[in-house]
């Protein structure tokens, strides 16, 4: 069976041969394979061919069309600042709190600043050999917003002036799907939507439901048009409030952080056939033991067993500087596992 | 108590700023004097607002709004200096070197306020020797980082290290936000790791009473 079917099994609660599993490996596909993070993210040929190097080396499902998290802040005008070895961040928001929201043209992901690099980065790991499932990603209308305004602009808008809130916020969902559709249209199985500005630990939870909910369920609506696989909602944090809205916002796939602990979030899941991805704590990639590691992957493919519709991850980023042999740990401990997924 | 300062501990819990603001004009005209609603108010409201925002239940939006709130009212009582009198501690706040998400800094930082300690901003994307030289010249107590982002643990790890090379050994080191907070204190080698910003002002508060006990 190969990685796409997996997937696409899994997500539908039917039987295969084992749990997916798809480390979230970003600019460590760089590191590990000898390249900078500078290099990772000036290139989408680059960042193409750390991707299936390093998924060649740990034998995961799934690689990943992305750069960074600052594309479309850059796109737009926004300041970014750029240091060796770390990521890209944003360091002026492109927008002021006067900005014209509903008049601003999404830019256009063929030509915008680095956003062709991941089309680009797309269509080359679909056409790679060896059949992974290539995910590409966009950041959720909420986190956009806090980044073309600034986290504490962005929320004084929301408190002060909700209507404009709004129009701001439909500008960004306006600018992810943009986004997201043209990674589809390259060749990305699904677009996930990284939405960490959503997380109960940003937001109360009715926020996230009246506000950002219905502009993530267009989004979804959007991407399953444009060809999706499925629909997958990447929050981090502490969502267990939130997390049974998912399945009716549309998104099939759920990640949840090393904070929420699955025991007690699976009976709120009954009925809701949403297939959750995580949740290995991404430090413990840096700072923990192999041994660590392998035995929490065990941990959460024992829990999981019966249930299925789980895909063995991080609970966010694997962060770069990880050490390979967590990375694989984790890899080796999911493809071992004989327990079966219904 | 004054019914009138159970509404402003109300208002400010709420993040209501322009209620909060004409409470406390309010109050004053009434003979109040600004002491009296800090304790009577604005470190009831901090402690409403601890309660109210445990783990489960922190989030940045409604801490940020009652914190604007906070900062409005004792820039109204205090319009000198925006600080509150008659300080518990002195406590340095930064990002270090390689991060520049401030949000949680930011929060931290109104929240001590809010508490009576004197804050000292170091900024963001700062290096260590800069932490080490304000604290030094503030005679602060404690340094509070903040990371969201996993490439700062090396550098949070020399802190405390680099205070004691200064001779600045007795100085706690907090570490709090997205990235550090999966850490243990002895992983990171701090006094202490937050789940949340409350965490934080809890465990200075604890540090000054104990420091005042022993005296």
């Amino acid at each position: 069976m190969d990685a796409v079917e997996r997937i696409r099994r899994t997500v539908a609660f039917e039987r295969c041969d084992r749990a997916p599993v798809i480390a979230q490996v970003f600019a460590h596909a760089a590191v590990a394979t000898g390249r900078t993070i500078d290099e990772f993210v000036s290139s989408g040929a680059v960042a193409a061919a750390c991707q299936l190097e390093a998924r060649a080396r740990y034998g995961y499902d799934a690689t990943f069309a992305v750069l960074d998290l600052t594309l479309e802040a850059e796109a737009l005008g926004g300041g970014i600042r750029t240091r060796p070895g770390v990521y890209p961040a944003v360091s002026r928001p492109p927008f002021a709190r006067d900005a014209d929201f509903a008049r601003t043209p999404v830019p256009d992901p063929r030509t915008a600043g680095r956003l062709p690099m991941v089309l680009e980065m797309a269509k080359a790991l679909r056409a790679a050999p060896g059949g992974a499932f290539v995910v590409g990603l966009v950041q959720g209308p909420m986190t956009l917003a806090v980044q073309f305004l600034g986290m504490e602009e962005a929320l004084s808008l929301a408190a002060d002036d909700p209507d404009r809130f709004l129009e701001l916020l439909d500008f960004a969902a306006a600018v992810s799907e943009a986004f997201g559709v043209a990674q589809l249209a390259e060749g990305a199985h699904l677009a996930l939507v990284f939405e960490p500005a959503g997380s109960p630990e940003v937001v109360p939870p009715a926020f996230f439901r009246e506000m950002i909910g219905p502009r993530l369920e267009r989004l979804f609506t959007s991407f399953r048009r444009a060809g999706a696989l499925a629909n997958w909602l990447h929050i981090a944090g502490r969502t267990a409030p939130i997390l049974p809205l998912y399945r009716t916002l549309g998104s099939d796939i759920a990640c949840f952080d090393y904070c929420v602990e699955p025991e007690p979030l699976l009976p709120k899941l009954d009925g809701h056939r949403v297939c959750l991805a995580g949740n290995v704590r991404p430090l413990a990639f840096v700072t923990s033991t192999a041994e660590e590691i392998a035995a929490e992957t065990e941990r959460l493919l024992r829990l999981f067993e019966r249930r299925g519709g789980f895909i063995v991850s991080s609970g966010c980023e694997i962060p770069p500087e990880s050490r390979e042999a967590n990375v694989a740990a984790m890899v080796r401990t999911a493809i071992r596992w004989s327990g079966s997924q219904t | 108590m004054d019914p009138q300062l159970d509404s402003l501990v109300d208002a400010l819990v709420d993040g209501e700023r322009e209620r909060s603001v004409e409470i406390v004009g309010e109050l004053l005209q009434g003979g109040l004097r600004p002491v009296d609603i800090i304790t009577g108010g604005v470190e009831r409201a901090m402690a409403g607002l601890d309660r109210k925002c445990t783990a489960e239940q922190f989030n940045l939006l409604e801490i940020m709004l009652a914190g604007r709130a906070v900062m409005a009212v004792i820039r109204r009582l205090f319009p000198e200096d925006a600080t509150l009198p008659d300080p518990r501690a002195r406590v340095v706040v930064a990002v270090l070197e390689g991060d520049i998400h401030d949000i949680g800094k930011a929060i931290l930082k109104i929240l001590l306020a809010g508490s009576r300690f004197r804050v000292i901003d170091c900024g963001k994307d700062v290096p260590v020797s800069a932490v080490v030289e304000a604290v030094t010249r503030s005679e602060a107590a404690a340094v509070c980082v903040s990371g969201l982002i996993s490439s700062v643990v090396p550098q949070v790890r020399t802190l405390k290290s680099a205070l004691s090379g200064a001779g600045l050994g007795d100085v706690r080191v907090l570490a709090g936000g997205a990235a550090l907070k999966q850490c243990t204190a002895a992983t990171l080698n701090v006094d202490y790791v937050g789940q949340t910003a409350f965490d934080a002002v809890s465990y200075l508060e604890s540090m000054v009473e104990a420091r005042l006990g022993r005296r």
